[in-house]
C-alpha cells in the first residue's frame, strides 16, 4: 500500500483531500506539530509520497531534509501551491494548485508512485550492478593471483581473502587434502568460535565431503580426529563469541574439484542472507581455486618425491664411494703377494704358475680400474669432481694416446693412426680429464675392433654451424662458435642406431652386440659423457653395424666458452681483494641446501649466505676472497650443474657487488644466464 | 742399512710390503696402529715412514702433521698410502706436509721408485 505523509494545514481548503486519499486506499500519516517530531516521523515512517502545503512553517527546510536523507532518497514530494509560493517550488517533484481537484490530485499521486517505484528499482539494480562489478573485479584479481603460485597455503589465503572481500562472511570453513593426502580444516572467522562450534563445523565439512565423494574419495581411511585444524580469527580481541547458533546463519557450500579429482569442500556462513549474485561469485571462486590447488598439490608431491630421490641418489653415491675404498684395501695385499711370488723371492715358480699369476695380476688391475671408474662416477654425481681448468694444448695428449695403446694395439695387429689436420689452439680444460675422455674412447675402440682392424684418431677445428645438432647425445649445450673436434673412428662391430643413446647409460653394454668377454662394466662412456658436459662440450656417434663406429667429441674454444667470454674482465675491473659474487635465482630453495649439504662450497673454498627475498626468489651471495677465473668458474659450474637438473626453468643473474667509498653497494652485472646456462 | 717404518693397521699389507723391502735390502720396522706408529717414528729413528691414512687411534694425517710440524722429525720423508684418489688427498696432504702419495692397490715398483727418490 502506498504510504502518504500529509503536511497540511487543517483548514477548509483542504477538507476534501483526506477523504479522496482514503477513498483511493492510500495509507495516510498526519504530521505532528513540532518540527522535531515531523523529521523523526519522516525518518521512521519512510513515506512513498509526501504531500506538503507550501504554506506550512519551515516548508522549504522540511523538503530539503527529506531530499538529503539516504532512506528517503526516492520519496516523491508533491507541493500544494499557495499564493505565497516561494522559490523553493522547484525543489518539489510535483505541483498541485489550489483549489485542489480530486482527480488531478489522485492522478498526480499515482504517476509519482510510478516514478518512485521505477526509481527504487533503478537504485536497487544499480546497487547490485556495482556490487557485481566489485565481485567481478576481485575475481579477476584473484584469478591472476591464483595463477602465480604453487603453494597450497598461499592459494588458500588468496581464496579466503577473495571471499572475505566479495562475500563478507562471518565464518568460512575449507577442508582441503594436502599433498600427502591428509585433510586440513581451515577455519576463518571474524569473532572467536566456541569449541563446540569448531567441532560441529569440522564434522559438518567432513560429512559434506563424505556425502559428495560417494565413499570413493580420499577420506575413507581417515577418521575425523586426524583432521588437522588451522584456525584464524580476524577480531580475536572482540568480546563476541560465535556459539552453535552460527550454524543457523545463511550458508553456501561448494566442492573443490577438478574433473573427478575431488579434494576439498568450502562452506561460508553469514548472518545476513546471501543473494543469487553471491552464490555465483562463491561458485566462481571455488571453481577458480580448484585447478591451481591441484597443480600445487601435484607440485608438492613431486617436490617431496624429488627430494627423496635426490637423497637416495646421494646415499647410493656415498655407498659406492665407501665400498670402493673398502675394496681397494684387501686388493692391495693380494696384489703384493702375487708380486712377491712372481718375483721369485718366495721360491722358484714354473712357467705355468707364472702365466696364471700374471693373469691374476692383470685382473686385479682391471678390478681396480673398475673401482676407479665407480669412484669417478660417484664423484661426478655428487658434484665432488674438482676440475682444474687451465689453458692447455691438447696435441701432446693426443700423441701420448698413440703411445699408451701401442702395445695393446700390436697384440691385435690394429693400427692406430693419428691425424691432426691443423694446428690446434690452446683451450680451457682440465687436461688430465681430457686425457681420460680420449683414452676411454680409444680403449673402447680397441675393445670392440677385431684383429687386423684400424683406428683413426683425428683432430680438427670446426664451427657450430657445421655440426648436426640432432645427432648430439643428450646435449647440455647449444653449440655456438668454434670448437676443437676430435673423432675416434674404428673398424669394429658397430652399434645399432637405436642403441646409441643407451651406451651412455650406467652399466650398459648392449646385450646383442657386445658380449661380456669384452670386459668393463660400461661406466667408461657414462663418465666420458659427464666429463664432456663439464667442459661444455658435446659428443655424437655415427655407426654402421659390422663396419665400425665413429665417436666425435667437440670441446669449445676458450673465447667461445661462455664463462671465459665473460672472463671477468668486467668483474675484475677494480681488482678488489674481496669480491662478492651475487646471483639471483628464481626457482628453488633446495639449490642452496643441496650446495651446502654436498659441501661444494667448501670444496671450492667459498662461503656464502642465502638470502630469501621473496617466496620464490633467492638472492645468493658468494664471497670470494679474491675473484679469479678459477674461483668464478667453480661457482659458475656449480650453479650451472644444478640448474640443468632442476625441473623449472629459471634465470640467473650473476653480478659482482662491492662497497663503494660512500658506503653504497655498487653492483655490476656480469651476466644473465638462462636455464641452459646461455648468456642473455 | 736404511731403516723404513711401515705403519698400517692391515697386517697383510705390512707383511707383504716389509717382505719386499727387506728383499731390496732395507731394514723394516712395523707398527699396527697410529699410536704405535707415532712412538716408533719418534724413538726408532727411521729414515723414511710409509703411513696408511685410515687407522684406529690416530689417523695417518694426524701423525704426519705431528711429525712434520716438529723440528726434530720434520726431515723424515713420509709416503702416505691412501684408498682414496690422490686428488682428494692432495688437498689435505698439502696441509699435513706429506711428501708422497700412493693409491691402493699399488705396484711394488711404484713404491720402490718413490722410496729411492729419498733414500738413494
Amino acid at each position: 500500500m502506498t504510504k502518504i505523509f500529509l503536511l497540511l494545514n487543517r483548514n477548509e481548503k483542504n477538507s476534501s483531500i483526506r477523504p479522496t486519499l482514503l477513498l483511493n486506499k492510500f495509507e495516510i500519516v498526519e504530521a505532528q506539530n513540532t518540527l522535531e517530531d515531523i523529521l523523526s516521523q519522516i525518518y521512521n515512517y519512510i513515506p512513498d509520497i509526501v504531500l506538503i502545503d507550501s504554506g506550512i512553517n519551515n516548508c522549504e527546510f522540511i523538503i530539503r531534509q527529506i531530499k538529503s536523507g539516504s532512506k528517503n532518497r526516492n520519496t516523491q514530494i508533491i507541493l500544494l501551491l499557495n499564493d505565497n509560493t516561494g522559490e523553493f517550488m522547484n525543489l518539489a517533484d510535483g505541483l498541485v494548485e489550489y483549489p485542489v481537484k480530486s482527480d488531478v490530485l489522485v492522478s498526480t499521486i499515482n504517476s509519482h508512485i510510478k516514478i518512485k517505484k521505477s526509481l527504487d528499482r533503478l537504485y536497487e539494480n544499480n546497487k547490485e550492478l556495482s556490487r557485481s562489478l566489485y565481485q567481478l573485479n576481485v575475481l579477476y584479481n584473484t584469478s591472476s593471483q591464483f595463477a602465480g603460485t604453487l603453494n597450497t597455503k598461499k592459494l588458500y589465503d588468496i581464496m579466503t581473502e577473495a571471499m572475505e572481500k566479495t562475500l563478507s562472511f562471518d565464518i568460512s570453513c575449507v577442508l582441503i587434502f594436502n599433498s600427502i593426502g591428509n585433510p586440513v580444516f581451515n577455519l576463518n572467522t571474524i569473532h572467536t568460535p566456541s569449541q563446540n562450534l569448531i567441532d560441529a563445523l569440522k564434522i559438518r565439512s567432513f560429512l559434506s565431503y563424505k556425502t559428495i565423494s560417494d565413499d570413493s574419495g580420499l577420506f575413507n581411511n581417515q577418521s575425523y580426529d586426524e583432521v588437522e585444524i588451522v584456525q584464524k580469527v580476524k577480531q580475536a580481541r572482540s568480546n563476541r563469541v560465535y556459539g552453535l547458533e552460527a550454524i543457523s546463519f545463511d550458508s553456501m557450500f561448494a566442492p573443490i574439484k577438478v574433473g573427478d579429482d575431488f579434494f576439498g569442500v568450502v562452506e561460508l556462513f553469514r548472518q545476513t542472507p546471501f543473494n543469487s549474485e553471491d552464490v555465483t561469485c562463491f561458485q566462481a571462486i571455488a571453481h577458480q581455486v580448484a585447478l591451481p590447488l591441484r597443480s600445487a598439490k601435484l607440485y608438492e608431491e613431486i617436490s617431496v618425491t624429488n627430494k627423496k630421490l635426490e637423497k637416495l641418489e646421494k646415499l647410493k653415491s656415498e655407498f659406492v664411494s665407501i665400498v670402493s675404498h673398502e675394496l681397494r684395501t684387501p686388493l692391495t695385499p693380494v696384489n703384493n703377494s702375487l708380486e712377491i711370488v712372481l718375483s721369485g723371492q718366495a721360491g722358484d715358480i714354473t712357467d705355468d704358475a707364472r702365466n696364471f699369476i700374471t693373469m691374476a695380476k692383470r685382473n686385479i688391475q682391471r678390478l681396480s680400474g673398475i673401482i676407479e671408474d665407480l669412484l669417478d662416477l660417484s664423484r661426478i654425481q655428487t658434484g665432488k669432481l674438482d676440475l682444474k681448468y687451465k689453458m692447455a694444448d691438447i696435441t701432446p695428449s693426443l700423441e701420448l694416446l698413440q703411445k699408451t695403446y701401442e702395445q695393446v694395439a700390436n697384440e691385435k695387429n690394429i693400427k692406430i693412426n693419428l691425424d691432426i689436420k691443423q694446428k690446434l689452439p690452446e683451450i680451457y680444460v682440465d687436461l688430465r680429464r681430457v686425457e681420460q675422455i680420449l683414452s676411454n674412447l680409444v680403449s673402447n675402440a680397441l675393445k670392440f675392433t677385431p684383429q687386423d682392424g684400424k683406428i683413426n684418431v683425428s683432430a680438427d677445428i670446426t664451427d657450430a654451424s657445421d655440426i648436426d645438432k640432432d645427432r648430439l647425445i643428450m646435449p647440455k649445450i647449444v653449440p655456438l662458435g668454434k670448437y676443437i673436434k676430435i673423432a675416434v673412428e674404428d673398424t669394429g662391430i658397430g652399434i645399432k642406431e637405436e642403441d646409441i643413446p643407451k651406451i651412455f647409460d650406467k652399466f650398459s653394454q648392449i646385450e646383442s652386440s657386445l658380449n661380456r668377454n669384452k670386459g668393463g662394466v660400461g661406466l667408461g662412456l657414462t663418465i666420458t659423457k659427464q666429463l664432456i658436459d663439464s667442459h661444455q662440450g658435446a659428443i655424437w656417434v655415427e655407426s654402421v653395424e659390422q663396419k665400425g663406429s665413429t665417436f666425435t667429441v667437440i670441446l669449445p674454444f676458450a673465447d667461445n666458452l661462455k664463462i671465459f667470454k665473460m672472463n671477468l674482465s668486467r668483474a675484475l675491473i677494480n681488482n678488489d681483494d674481496v669480491g662478492i659474487l651475487k646471483f639471483v635465482y628464481s626457482a628453488d630453495i633446495n639449490l642452496i641446501d643441496s650446495l651446502k649439504e654436498q659441501k661444494l662450497l667448501n670444496l671450492t673454498r667459498l662461503s656464502g649466505e642465502a638470502e630469501i627475498k621473496s617466496d620464490d626468489k633467492i638472492q645468493y651471495y658468494v664471497f670470494i676472497p679474491k675473484i679469479t677465473l678459477e674461483s668464478f668458474l667453480a661457482v659458475y659450474n656449480t650453479i650451472y650443474e644444478y640448474i640443468s637438473k632442476l625441473p623449472r626453468g629459471c634465470d640467473i643473474i650473476l653480478s659482482k657487488a662491492h662497497s663503494s667509498k660512500d658506503g653504497a653497494d655498487v653492483e655490476k652485472i656480469i651476466a644473465v644466464l638462462d636455464d641452459q646456462g646461455n648468456t642473455i | 742399512m736404511k731403516k723404513i717404518l711401515i705403519v698400517d693397521d692391515e697386517n697383510d699389507i705390512v707383511e707383504t710390503l716389509s717382505f719386499m723391502l727387506k728383499a731390496k735390502g732395507f731394514e723394516c720396522i712395523c707398527a699396527y696402529d697410529g699410536e704405535m706408529g707415532l712412538n716408533m717414528a719418534k724413538n726408532e729413528h727411521p729414515d723414511l715412514v710409509i703411513l696408511d691414512v685410515m687407522m684406529p687411534k690416530i689417523n695417518g694425517y694426524k701423525i704426519c702433521r705431528l711429525l712434520k710440524f716438529d723440528t726434530k722429525y720434520k726431515n723424515i720423508p713420509i709416503i702416505m698410502i691412501t684408498a682414496r684418489s690422490q686428488d682428494e688427498d692432495k688437498l689435505i696432504g698439502e696441509e699435513t706436509g706429506a711428501d708422497e702419495y700412493i693409491t691402493k692397490p699399488f705396484e711394488f715398483s711404484e713404491v720402490l721408485e718413490k722410496i729411492n727418490k729419498y733414500l738413494a
